[in-house]
């Protein structure tokens, strides 16, 4: 168990394409960080830099306090746990397991009394005879797993490991996952392109997007505190809606954009003036809208209802006001119907609001 | 699933359901059974010429034993065996037969599987631009290096001492050189489809590329290299050409030659070519049945995803 610190870490690619940009994150021993961000952000590329699969541009990796840049995959002390999974086709789920041991020259008995904890913790005793052809994706995702906890390595490295599984095995998964890092309290560094993932699982999250990092905190802190407008987009389900607005000049602190009324508090008007903004980008989140009118400051919404999905308990309403989406989840019990005009309003402090050049945060919320 | 494959298939389960009551399916296979037996007849007829009495080739038809089943003898076989180990004899030319097939078939596998690994694990440049002109290789024609090669051979004798012209091993290289573009073709292709996770997953285990090659690719590359093997002993054991320009004036000759010689301008000793031949065509055909199991598909099922 070790920490891992990348410093100012960067990939540039030979056609000069920039995979990753100066990033610099400290994993303390025996954290769990997410990294996530859309397809192509490069977080694998990051990712396969620790595991010194990929070169590294510039910038440093630290494992424990050692400097790994130059060393191969082997020496780093880390195991890697595929999307694909990656097991050897042609050994059995044990030897799939024993071959890392094997190679270090484990003396056997270790060998096997790791592997049959291994597999005693993912359940898969049964199966330590099989190939991994006979065995089911979740059954194949658990002995690369497995794989990975019986070398005992500094750091588990997951890239994507359950987007290849059915809906109900990754609920499932995820929290053997999660179980299995408070049970070996190792470092782990787990790549998703699926917020909810890293929001269920991890210690703390490092938002990336472009190559550059936007923000790093725990799952509340992304959530509740969105650096940017991209973080606060990316992080929550369904996504933040985003208007853009102009002052309304009658004298009152108050905005306007498509279908869209917000009349700001104190606080809010404050950071509006002191950075001497005329219009900036708001944003609320779905679940935080409510049916009705604001009584005193707050975001009114008003548009014709397009699609009502119903949830059960909740139902998710996409409303449309000129040629602008607004999604909100409401109780199911509102009885709103297609074709209906509403009103929706938020309190001010579920309001974001953002600077529409640099897309930075003003801040509160 | 596509549209049509979903279409297809309630019409494909009712088809297996028909298999047995289809009189069709009965038609098709008879006339299959009637191709082979006609492809077949060469094959058969010098079977059975084989084991009928040398006085008979000019008498009566090979066929007529199947009315007449006495005819069969074991004596062209006494006859062609008894001479025994000497030097020009068949047995002897069996031996030289397998020492020029056994080392040059080895040699191509191994070499072949580990280019094919450089080409396609490696990361080195000019990777593509390599293997291009190795496949281009696969035009020449084994005529047109005869001549050039067999000089070669000498000026390398005259450097070193030591001619590879006339020798067997003179006549291995010659054939490994010739299979390998063949060979490291098949190989690269079939290694292009093993995943890369394979061998990062490899590396991160602990695995250098030796390791890598002898414990992860050769594995699962065995039914490639099953088939190469079994073209390449296939082709080297029947090669006569390449055997009879470079064994030149050596003693001991292949089987092939040792067949041909029996050719002559105005008559031939067909017991002899007959019962050759099928000494000649045990050996392939034990090799094809016992690598046969290798050629066994999907290998791979299981490895990713």
């Amino acid at each position: 168990m070790a920490r891992v610190a990348l410093e100012e870490l960067t990939k540039r690619y030979a056609g000069g394409n920039l995979a990753v940009d100066r990033l610099n994150l400290d994993i303390a021993d025996g954290e769990f960080v997410c990294l996530v961000g859309p397809s192509g952000c490069g977080k694998t590329t990051a990712l396969r830099m620790i595991a010194g699969l990929e070169d590294i541009t510039s910038g440093r990796v630290r494992i424990g306090e050692k400097v790994v840049n130059l060393l191969p995959p082997r020496d780093r002390d880390i195991a890697l746990v595929f999307q694909s999974y990656a097991l050897y086709p042609h050994m059995s789920v044990y030897d799939n397991m024993a071959f890392g041991l094997q190679l270090r020259k484990t003396p056997k008995p270790q060998i096997e009394k790791a592997v049959k904890e291994a597999a005693r913790i993912l359940d898969l005793e049964r199966f330590l005879d099989r190939k991994p052809g006979q065995l089911s994706g979740g059954q194949r995702q658990r002995v690369a797993l497995g794989r990975a906890i019986v070398r005992e390595p500094a750091a588990f490295l997951m890239d994507e490991p359950l987007s290849n599984l059915d809906a109900k095995l990754r609920v499932q998964t995820r929290a053997e996952i999660a179980r299995l890092h408070q049970r070996l309290e190792a470092t782990m560094i787990y790549v998703t392109h699926d917020q909810v993932e890293a929001m269920t699982m991890a210690d703390r999250i490092a938002v990336i997007n472009e190559g550059l990092l936007q923000q790093v905190g725990t799952p509340k802190e992304l959530y509740e505190q969105p650096h940017n407008r991209f973080v606060a987009g990316f992080i929550g389900s369904p996504s933040m809606n985003f208007v853009e607005t102009a002052s309304h000049r009658n004298g009152k602190a108050e905005l306007q954009g498509e279908g869209v009324n917000l009349v700001l508090d104190d606080a809010q008007a404050a950071r509006l003036r002191d950075r001497g903004l005329e219009a900036v980008v708001v944003g609320f989140r779905p679940e935080h809208l409510k049916v009705g009118e604001p009584g005193g400051p707050g975001l009114r919404v008003s548009a014709r209802i397009d699609v009502v999905e119903f949830l059960g308990n909740d139902e998710l309403i996409h409303a449309v006001s000129g040629g602008r989406d607004t999604v909100a989840i409401v109780e199911a019990d509102a009885r709103l119907a297609v074709g209906d005009t509403v009103s929706l309003w938020a309190e001010p402090r579920h309001v974001y609001l953002f600077d529409p050049q640099s897309e930075v945060s003003l801040g509160g919320a | 699933m596509s549209v049509a494959q979903a279409v297809a298939q309630p019409v494909a389960v009712s088809r297996r359901l028909a298999i047995r009551f289809r009189p069709s399916r009965v038609v098709l296979n008879v006339v299959l059974i009637l191709v082979a037996l006609f492809w077949m007849v060469p094959t058969i007829s010098l079977l059975v010429i084989s084991f009928r009495p040398e006085g008979l080739y000019g008498v009566s038809g090979w066929w007529t034993v199947f009315t007449e089943p006495s005819q069969l003898t074991l004596q062209n076989y006494q006859s062609l065996l008894g001479t025994g180990l000497g030097t020009g004899g068949i047995l002897d030319s069996l031996i030289t037969t397998a020492l020029i097939t056994v080392p040059a078939t080895a040699l191509v596998t191994v070499i072949a599987s580990l280019a094919a690994y450089s080409l396609v694990f490696g990361k080195w440049r000019g990777r593509t631009a390599v293997f291009l002109v190795i496949v281009g290789l696969l035009v020449v024609p084994v005529q047109v290096a005869l001549i050039p090669v067999a000089q070669l051979y000498h000026a390398f004798g005259n450097l070193t001492g030591f001619n590879p012209y006339g020798t067997l091993p003179g006549v291995v290289i010659f054939h490994v050189a010739f299979g390998l573009p063949f060979g490291i073709f098949l190989m690269r292709n079939f290694y292009t489809g093993i995943p890369k996770d394979l061998l990062e997953a490899g590396r991160i285990d602990g695995a250098g590329e030796w390791t890598l090659f002898r414990r992860v690719v050769l594995p699962l590359g065995v039914p490639a290299a099953a088939s190469l093997a079994i073209f390449q002993f296939i082709w080297v054991w029947n090669d006569l050409l390449v055997g009879l320009v470079f064994l030149g004036g050596n003693a001991h000759h292949t089987l092939t030659i040792f067949l041909y010689s029996q050719t002559r301008t105005l008559a031939a000793s067909y017991w002899v070519i007959a019962t050759g031949a099928m000494i000649s065509i045990i050996v392939p055909l034990a090799i094809f049945f016992a690598f046969q199991r290798y050629f066994v598909r999907g290998v791979l099922a299981g490895a990713v995803k």
